[in-house]
């Protein structure tokens, strides 16, 4: 898989820009705040999960009334146009060689990469909102089908808190019985999406396991889902059979939570329980000691931290190569320098591994590591080739 | 800002649906541009559909008279109601050629969100057609053909829970439509199948 030419419209800095890749190896390089990472953006934004940077607004270069982006994929034989136009306030639209295509699902199965940015640290050590959002794009990638779930049930939690807020200035009786309807949906939504979750969380393990392990030199690295509406037992059971999993078993274990805290959100006017708070927790037990697992976000030094979010992230890649049967798009944004030289090999050597690679870089120097390739240079949203 | 007349045109026509404060320019310095009797043409249109067009009593599609034609063709089967959520649904179904019932029009969907519940739709009159009367004395089946998303999902299975427990059979259309769309957008060979297909719910 590999975008052979990337045009951005109105997107960020960028007023118009075209870039060609190379199958291999792109190196994007410039000094700071030109726009490199804009372009790594815009080629994550086409696989439809919006921006790997997390939700933003300023995607549309300012004054503009949406950004257009344009991809020629590659994918085996095929050539395939993929567009995505950002209007704010008025939804994200996606076409597929020229015609519109029925969701953003489309474009992730189409394009499909890897983002490894510079404050990938706050996998590991940041809010458990990036750990959800980096499991949910993982369910989309492995499957394009599942890019529904996650909005299904956020568009339910909106309603449900809507109803809730509302509860208190309404009617009594008609707010009960529209609550349970919502429920029942919530339930129904919490509990697929949290199915999704799961099955794709066993899937990634064994493959982050490997890369920790390769990295670190020894020492373990485990991964779990920490919710406070799952049993243990039963999120452990999910994580050993995955294909087990029963998704009306996760909606009723929710709606027994639900009922339980019902009144306290009736008071304050939110829901309270469900996938929305959950959270990946992940553990490191360093070699030769014997404290046994430790969570990473607490204890673990800033190597191990690094070493940990570095193993996520080719885990991720080598699952989606397998998943796929062809490499993912392999994009990383400035990551060289933050790494010491044994970390710097590791990625490297996964770089010089990749199919197609995108590497953006303000000192030439630092990914000269990573070998040599197509060089495109950006100096304040123009683009030159090198 | 532009001055009084244009701008106040400008505001009318972004309340519209679907239309943002550029098009409403655009539309505005268009209409500017057309010549004096095409655009009493078209005020005529708007003022002429407010007047003449309203709401049948009975099933609440629109109608230029006090009851509707699928209310009033003594052909249609009067056993069976499907409920939708916009007039522009049943255009949709009628273009599948499977159903020879009655409508019912909700006026909308529950969505706490836009600060609609079920008080704010067609519903207690939909109950009051159930208990049977003069124009429809003996339905045995309601078919919720609300929009595939989660809002209409959420006002089926609302009145499931209300209609359920009078031994009326309740039925969905089956699965298969677009998911997250609007029913007036299917194409009328699925909507015809989820017709065919429709399932049982609640209860
Ligand atoms: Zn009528």
């Amino acid at each position: 898989m590999r975008v052979d030419r990337l045009v951005l419209e109105d997107f960020r800095n960028y007023t118009r820009a075209r870039a060609e890749f190379d199958p291999g190896l792109n190196l994007i390089v410039g000094r700071n705040a030109q726009g490199k990472t804009n372009l790594l953006e815009g080629i994550y934004c086409l696989s439809g999960l919006g921006s790997p940077r997390g939700p933003d607004s300023s995607l549309v270069r300012e004054g503009a009334e949406r950004a257009l982006l344009h991809a020629e994929v590659a994918r085996g034989e095929r050539r395939i146009e993929a567009d995505l136009e950002i209007r704010p306030g008025r939804g994200t639209r996606a076409l597929i060689n020229k015609a519109p295509a029925p969701g953003l699902g489309s474009l992730s199965e189409l394009i499909v990469s890897v983002f490894f940015g510079p404050d990938e640290l706050s996998l590991i050590k940041g809010s458990p909102e990036g750990r959800r959002r980096f499991l949910d794009d993982l369910v989309v990638k492995v499957r394009p089908t599942r890019d529904g779930l996650r909005r299904e049930w956020e568009r339910t939690l909106k309603q449900r808190n809507a109803l809730l807020k509302s509860a208190p200035r309404a009617a009594g009786k008609q707010v009960l019985e529209t609550l349970e309807v919502w429920d029942e949906a919530l339930c129904r939504a919490g509990a697929a999406l949290t199915a999704a979750r799961l099955s794709v969380l066993a899937d990634l393990m064994p493959f982050v396991a490997k890369r920790y392990e390769g990295i670190a030199g020894g020492g373990e690295i485990h991964l779990t889902y920490d919710s406070s509406w799952l049993t243990g037992d039963l999120v452990m059971e999910s994580l050993a059979h995955p294909r087990g999993i029963d998704q009306s078993v996760l909606a009723s274990e929710l709606g027994e939570s639900i009922e339980k805290i019902r009144g306290k959100e009736l008071e304050r006017g939110m829901s309270l329980v469900g996938p929305q708070r959950d959270d990946v927790v992940i553990q490191l037990a360093s070699e030769g000691s014997d404290a046994g697992l430790l969570d990473a976000r607490l204890f673990a030094s800033q190597g191990e931290q690094r070493t940990s979010a570095l193993a996520l992230k080719l885990g991720e890649f080598d699952l989606l190569a397998e998943v796929l049967g062809e490499q993912p798009i392999l994009l990383l944004d400035d990551v060289f320098s933050e790494l010491d030289p044994s970390r710097r090999t590791w990625l490297s050597d996964a770089v010089r591994a990749a199919g197609q690679a995108v590497l953006t870089s303000a000192e030439p120097g630092a990914i000269e590591a990573a070998g040599s390739g197509n060089v495109i240079e950006v100096v304040s949203g123009q683009l030159r080739a090198g | 800002m532009y001055a009084g007349p244009v701008q106040r045109l400008i505001d009318e026509l972004a309340r519209l649906p679907g239309v943002g404060p550029k098009s409403a320019q655009r539309v505005a310095f268009y209409l500017l541009k057309i010549p004096t009797a095409e655009a009493t043409r078209l005020s005529e249109a708007i003022v002429e559909v407010k007047e003449k067009v309203h709401l049948c009593r009975i099933c609440f599609n629109v109608s230029d008279e006090d009851v509707c034609e699928f209310c009033r063709d003594g052909r249609r089967d009067r056993s069976i109601i499907c409920v939708v959520q916009e007039p522009p649904d049943i255009v949709a179904i009628e273009r599948t050629r499977e159903y020879k019932g009655l409508f019912h029009v909700l006026q909308g969907a529950i969505s706490p969100i836009e600060g609609i519940g079920p008080e704010d739709l067609r519903i207690t009159e939909l109950l009051g057609r159930l208990q049977g009367n003069a124009s429809d004395p003996q339905v045995s089946e309601v078919i919720v053909a609300t929009n595939p998303n989660i809002e209409g999902e959420a006002t089926a299975m609302y009145l499931a829970r209300l209609i359920a427990p009078s031994g009326l059979k309740v039925t969905r259309l089956a699965s298969g439509l677009p998911v997250g769309g609007d029913l007036e957008y299917a194409d009328e060979v699925t909507l015809g199948r989820a017709l065919e297909g429709r399932r049982v719910i609640g209860g």
